[in-house]
């Protein structure tokens, strides 16, 4: 696989774990219960920047342990077709799966997740006061969204350990960077002054759209990976 | 009011025992305030409006002896909408973000 096309396939893996909602649920809440908590427009700023730095670190974390776990299993180069062909399975089936089930059928932008989860990040982003809190609840949502990104990591991990050295930094930044986009343009909206109810409003009468577009990219990245990688170097063509 | 205040019944999710606790205006209050503020209403401005809220609530409270906190949500998002129709969706929803 060449360089332009490995980054091409990270941007779109990282440009579908922007598009899943659980870390823009948690701060469009942390940055309601500031703004309502009469915090001034500076703080509420810094809770949403903290929050972004969390998931940020948690992202990179986690992207940089599979990656590291691959090189353990498999070394840093010969990853087995079966490995790529397990990997498109998994994209395909959550992108199935996030078709089916992401927001559930009832008002507002519920998602499937535990509901004791769920709680817990509603009541923690009424309960963060610092930039540290925030900044753990930053790494939280990451951990709380991992059944739906994990899919999108693998892949991403799986391309950039075929890159030179140079570019799989260049890779991973490039994906926490994309990552963290639909972050940047929520707490962006938030400090241009944009009320919460709108931004909540936009999403909820949106949130088919979104499951719809994540679903879909999953199912075309593990369709495209599995032709470009498995069906193109199983028969020879690569 | 009813005497000795409205019981508040809360239900937190399946499996989960209900609870109960008296009406407090106050809370009522900060919390109208809070989504007023979400929505970029002046400070001033949603005071008066949880204040209007806070009181109509109470009204309606009257004769009730017991409610449930989605009863109580409910009344005083269909009062708010009169007054703020965004803050009113941010209070009618803020439960149903995540």
């Amino acid at each position: 696989m060449d360089i332009p096309s490995s980054l091409a396939i990270v941007a779109l893996a990282a440009a579908i774990h922007a598009s899943f909602q659980i870390t823009v649920s948690v701060l469009t809440l942390l940055s309601g219960h500031a703004i309502g908590a009469k915090r001034s427009q500076y703080n509420v700023l810094r809770l949403n920047w903290s929050f972004i730095g969390g998931t940020a670190t948690m992202t990179l974390l986690i992207l940089s342990f599979i990656s590291l776990l691959l090189i353990h299993l498999f070394g840093p180069i010969d990853v087995p077709l079966q490995v790529w062909a397990v990997a498109c399975g998994l994209v395909f089936g959550i992108g199935v799966a996030v078709w089916l089930f992401y927001f559930r059928k009832e008002k507002g932008t519920k998602l499937w997740i535990p509901r004791v989860l769920a709680e817990h990040l509603n009541d923690r982003s009424k309960a963060t006061k610092h930039s540290a809190e925030a900044y753990s609840l930053g790494l939280t949502s990451v951990i709380a969204e991992l059944v739906f990104i994990v899919p999108s990591m693998l892949i991403s991990a799986l391309v950039l350990l075929q890159l030179p050295s140079a570019w799989q930094l260049f890779g991973i930044a490039l994906y926490v960077v994309i990552s963290l986009s639909s972050l940047v343009v929520v707490s962006t909206l938030i400090g241009g002054g944009h009320s919460i109810s709108k931004i909540q409003k936009w999403r909820e009468e949106n949130k088919g759209f979104l499951q719809f577009a994540a679903g879909s990219a999953l199912v075309a990245l593990g369709f495209f990976v599995y032709i470009y990688k498995v069906v193109a170097e199983a028969s020879g063509v690569l | 009011m009813h005497e000795g205040g409205t019981l508040i019944v809360k239900r937190h999710g399946h499996g989960h025992r209900a609870e109960s606790e008296h009406f407090e205006p106050q809370k009522m209050h900060l919390s109208i305030v809070a989504a007023c503020l979400s929505c970029g209403v002046p400070a001033g401005h949603a005071e008066s409006i949880g204040r209007h809220i806070t009181n109509e609530v109470e009204d309606w409270l009257k004769d009730k002896p017991e409610v449930t906190s989605e009863d109580l949500r409910r009344t005083a998002t269909h009062y708010l909408k009169t007054h703020h129709p965004d803050a009113a969706y941010l209070y009618e929803h803020h439960r149903s973000t995540l």
